[in-house]
């Protein structure tokens, strides 16, 4: 597939680094700002301020789950990682705390713009398959509302195929989705519960 | 008394795109002699040389060869941006920089160089507003098989797209190639508003007599409709292009005429070109960074850019580009003719500052 790249907007934009100072951290720096962002550095731990940070870069080589005030894999920004040691380890901590572009250490004169483009891109891509899912789930969830609901309509009379056209139909009248439609159709009517109790 | 130092040269006089190295190079050594020559600056430069001859591959040795030399720390030197991506590695290893005096696609910001010609906020944006409010929004772009061309392109794909405009056909030509039949046959077709071409060398000379040859025998094209665009002629290769050349409209910091070209030129106008005026400006700013700064020219280049002067001459410590003028001017009689002004604006190499997108504007037409 050919993904169009969208460009983010990061003039103002904040970046906060989790490094120790070091010239990696100074060159970083100034390779953000040129590019206009706001930088702020931390270290040892990150503030849940930082949350607000719209990129975070971290690096690997000291990196560990305590430093940051989400679980794995739940970073709320695009994140960038700094990797030194190429040990497998440090290389395996990386993949389950998740990262969405690297850029290898030392950090010289290039890179940062690239790492940009390609986390908001990986980070975005991610956050749209996740919701992607989260919907085919829930979808998933109510086949069996669908299955009560065609049962329901069939013991009107209908055969099978007949009540399935109903749904889609009703689903369609009410402008809702097929399992929207068929939740309506299971769940009692309004007045019901009341006449019964 | 003056106080000598070593400063390397390093364009290509033969190739190409030899015109432009060469523009750039008479510019630099206009700098180096009228700097020797002012009593009030305490420095004087001493040129060392070398030709890469338009071979990408020998900018890298040549520069480190420049560097080798102890009292040389500067050069003022590359034309297109393949020989600076190239240069920058030899930059880092040899602690050198570079100042680099020719317009290019932006999305750099080197803690080696210092760029003093235009990138697109400068030139391509500028360019667009001018065209889609005096032509029209339907564009046809080309553009040479290189960097320079597919990102100017791609920028100008946004600009027009999000201004609400169409580009009716993009087609792009190897490096050296004059095989333009089919790109001018498809412009006869489609008619645009504009064609922005960004092909280099032998390759737009080729189309612009195409396109010249086009006007002749098409009514539509030959009633001033339909300009060609450029974000890099100058001058410099108006001798080499001729008759069909008449009516392009080039973006660009200053054509010759106009008065007060860069803040570094010092009020010098004395040029062909923007090329050589630039390549002026950078040696002239140089001098003046170094002056009454002893030591100075063994300084990083962020420290050498944070000082008062830099940001006096327009030079910006943060992004390491130039705060240039920006003229539209068309060819006409051999000679630029401005159509449009606009004040000095920083460089924006990542248009993250003002990417003032045009709207769509009234199309006066």
């Amino acid at each position: 597939m050919r993904r169009k790249l969208r460009i983010p907007d990061l003039g103002g934009a904040r970046a906060a680094i989790l490094h120790r100072p070091h010239p990696t951290v100074s060159a970083l720096t100034r390779q953000l700002e040129a590019i206009g962002l706001d930088v702020d550095c931390h270290w040892p731990e990150l503030p849940p301020s930082a949350r607000a940070a719209d990129y975070l870069f971290i690096d690997v080589d000291t990196a560990h789950e305590d430093q940051f005030p989400w679980a794995p894999g739940e970073a709320p920004m695009p994140m960038i990682a700094l990797v030194g040691s190429e040990a497998p380890g440090r290389i395996e901590w990386l993949m389950n705390f998740g990262a969405d572009a690297q850029i290898l250490k030392p950090v010289g004169d290039g890179g940062a713009y690239s790492a940009l483009l390609i986390a908001r891109a990986t980070f975005d891509a991610r956050a749209e398959l996740a919701c992607e899912i989260e919907a085919l789930r829930r979808r998933l969830g109510q086949r069996q509302t669908v299955v009560r609901a065609v049962a329901m309509l069939a013991t009107r009379g209908k055969s099978e195929d007949e009540a399935y056209a109903q749904l889609r139909g009703l689903a369609m009248a009410w402008r809702v989705s097929f399992e929207e439609a068929a939740e309506r159709i299971v769940a009692p009517a309004p007045g019901e519960e009341t006449d019964n109790g | 008394m003056k106080r000598k130092i070593g400063l390397g040269i390093l364009f290509s006089r033969s190739g190409t795109y030899s015109l432009l190295g060469e523009a750039s190079r008479a510019g630099a050594l206009k700098g180096i002699a009228q700097v020797n020559g002012d009593p009030t600056l305490d420095v004087a430069f001493d040129p060392i040389e070398r030709d890469p001859g338009g071979n990408v591959d020998a900018y890298a040795p040549l520069c480190e060869e420049i560097l080798r030399d102890e009292d040389v720390r500067h050069v003022v030197g590359c034309t297109t941006s393949w020989s600076r991506k190239e240069v920058i590695p030899a930059l880092e290893r040899m602690d050198g920089a570079l100042w680099y005096p020719t317009p290019y696609e932006g999305f750099e910001a080197s803690d080696r160089i210092v760029y003093t010609h235009g990138c697109p906020n400068q030139h391509l944006l500028p360019l667009m507003e001018y065209t889609f409010s005096q032509y029209g929004m339907r564009g046809y772009l080309t553009g040479s098989n290189y960097i320079w061309g597919w990102e100017m392109n791609r920028l100008a794909r946004e600009i027009v797209l999000r201004g609400g405009g169409s580009v009716l056909g993009e087609r792009y030509l190897p490096l050296g190639s004059t095989e333009v039949g089919r790109i001018v046959e498809e412009i006869a077709d489609l008619k645009p508003d504009f064609v922005l071409n960004q092909l280099i060398g032998p390759s737009q000379y080729a189309f612009l007599a195409a396109m010249a040859e086009l006007r002749h025998r098409d009514p539509f094209f030959g009633a001033a409709n339909c300009p060609v665009l450029s974000c890099n002629l100058t001058e410099c290769e108006l001798p080499a292009i001729g008759a069909p050349a008449e009516g392009l409209i080039s973006a660009g910091p200053w054509f010759r005429g106009l008065p007060q070209p860069m803040p570094g030129n010092f009020g010098r106008d004395d040029f062909i070109s923007s090329l050589e005026a630039a390549a002026h400006a950078s040696v002239m700013m140089l001098a003046h960074l170094l002056s009454g700064n002893p030591g100075g020219e063994k300084l990083p280049l962020s420290l050498l850019l944070s000082r008062p002067e830099a940001a006096q001459m327009g030079l910006s410590a943060r992004t390491h580009h130039s705060r240039l003028p920006v003229a539209i001017a068309q060819v006409r009689q051999g000679a630029f003719h401005l159509l449009r002004s606009a004040p000095p604006r920083d460089g924006d190499p990542y248009l993250t500052r003002d990417i003032a997108v045009p709207a769509p504007l009234r199309v006066v037409k």
